[in-house]
């Protein structure tokens, strides 16, 4: 480790042909800090969370706990301790909870680790939820069951920095408390966050650092409490008056 | 400055739960839902305890250091005051209504009424707080304000002796009917 931080990106781009979707983004994550990415549909978050993941082609450099990553590979990205929580979740719908929190562990398994039993209880511990329907098939599962089970089965994985994609998306407000309630408890206990979200205010409350993106660029950055009393931010992603009415009427 | 933080989050948790009870609400009135009583008690429980056990509190503190930085804002500050003060006679409305409701399903649009008209009271109150006088209060506080504030939240935070709101919010998460929670569960089941 020659930083501070566990994950360092800088001038990372991505193009889908000729377009670029994601332009010479630089950001890093401090050891056991979230960090959280807002911006619109569109901005490029999820690409850029993708590209980081060795999930897309990009050029830049990803640097991992101060190793240079030159070509991010998925499975190479994982067994350095990153993991990604995608924002569809992909579950296996007729795997059972157990099986899908198993195939977490598999890379792990396969580098002659033998603790998943034991991981799995730490997530049961975190998801009391998932331990009383461990034989259910995850596709029976409810919204905020899923996105549970999503989350555990990236800690299976036993990941240093674990990587959020709209973890609040399509969740009712109730649910979005508990997951970021989690967020915060993963935190605690030494996982470092990167967190995309179009949910700003949320994003803003939990993480202690922000980027914002748009059009795949960084627009601006900063300690997230500074961002949530910042005008440009306040007006473009907070709209206080019309969010929260909407939040509340919902 | 983390006080900011934390009220905005307590703001939040009080929002779900009011957007719970809404939910619920409708999907009973259009025949969805069958009510769980207990978990409406649980839920308009937490809207008075932790409004006036955990969250008041700091309001108050904060409000009362704010005062005396700037006359900015005294209004608002006025009107928030008096709504704490009138806040358990609020919520003794609501509660009532649930008792009739409790006792007579067929009372359930007066328990909707009351629901509706406490919902609006707090959701107007929270906004005047974070439109008006959270933005106020990030400018006037000097530093050592917000360490005097900072402190007193931390140790409201730890205050081991009161409820465990965590606990009974994780309760509620796991009682409430898809898609607002986890899959409805009686709640007096989950005891």
């Amino acid at each position: 480790m020659t930083t501070g931080n566990i994950l360092e990106v800088k001038d990372l781009s991505v193009a889908y042909g000729k377009v670029e979707a994601v332009s010479k983004v630089s950001l890093s994550v401090p050891r056991g800090s979230i960090v959280t990415v807002i911006g619109p549909n569109g901005a490029g978050k999820t690409t850029t969370l993708s590209a980081i993941m060795g999930l897309r082609p990009s050029s830049g450099r990803v640097t991992v706990d101060g190793t240079v990553e030159t070509v991010p590979e998925v499975e190479r990205m994982v067994v350095r301790g990153v993991n990604l929580v995608p924002e569809k979740r992909e579950l296996f719908g007729s795997m059972t909870i157990e099986d899908n929190l198993l195939l977490g562990g598999f890379q792990r398994h396969r580098q002659g680790h033998r603790d998943q039993r034991d991981t799995m209880e730490e997530v049961y511990a975190l998801f009391p939820r998932l331990r009383e329907r461990r034989q259910q098939a995850a596709g029976t599962l409810s919204g905020g069951e899923r996105q549970m089970l999503a989350v555990g089965r990236a800690l299976m994985a036993k990941p240093t920095l674990l990587m959020l994609d709209e973890p609040s998306l399509g969740l009712a407000p109730l649910i979005v408390r508990e997951i970021f309630r989690i967020i915060a408890e993963l935190r605690r206990r030494g996982v470092s966050i990167l967190l995309v979200e179009q949910n700003a205010r949320a994003a803003l409350q939990a993480a202690d650092y922000a980027y914002v993106l748009e059009n795949g660029a960084v627009k601006i950055h900063g300690a997230a409490q500074d961002l949530a009393n910042d005008p440009r931010i306040i007006e473009s992603y907070l709209g206080l008056a019309s969010k929260h009415q909407e939040r509340l009427s919902a | 400055m983390n006080a900011l933080r934390i009220l905005s989050d307590e703001h939040q948790s009080l929002a779900a739960v009011l957007h719970a009870i809404r939910f619920m609400l409708k999907d009973i009135a259009a025949g969805k839902l069958e009510p769980d009583r207990a978990l409406f008690q649980a839920m308009v429980h937490y809207l008075e305890a932790y409004a006036e056990q955990r969250h008041h509190p700091k309001e108050d503190r904060l409000f009362a250091i704010l005062k005396t930085r700037t006359a900015q804002g005294a209004e608002a500050l006025a009107t928030l005051s008096a709504e704490h003060a009138a806040g358990p006679e609020r919520i003794a409305a609501l509660r009532r209504a649930l008792a009739d409701f409790t006792a007579d399903p067929r009372t359930l649009d007066a328990f909707a009424a009351a629901f509706d008209q406490y919902a609006t009271f707090y959701r107007t109150h929270m906004m005047l707080e974070e439109e008006a006088v959270l933005p106020l209060a990030h400018h006037a506080l000097t530093p050592a304000d917000w360490a005097e504030v900072d402190a007193f939240f931390a140790e409201a935070e730890t205050d081991k002796g009161g409820e465990d709101f965590s606990a009974l919010f994780d309760r509620l998460v796991e009682c409430a009917p898809e898609p607002i929670g986890l899959g409805a569960r009686p709640y007096a089941a989950t005891r």
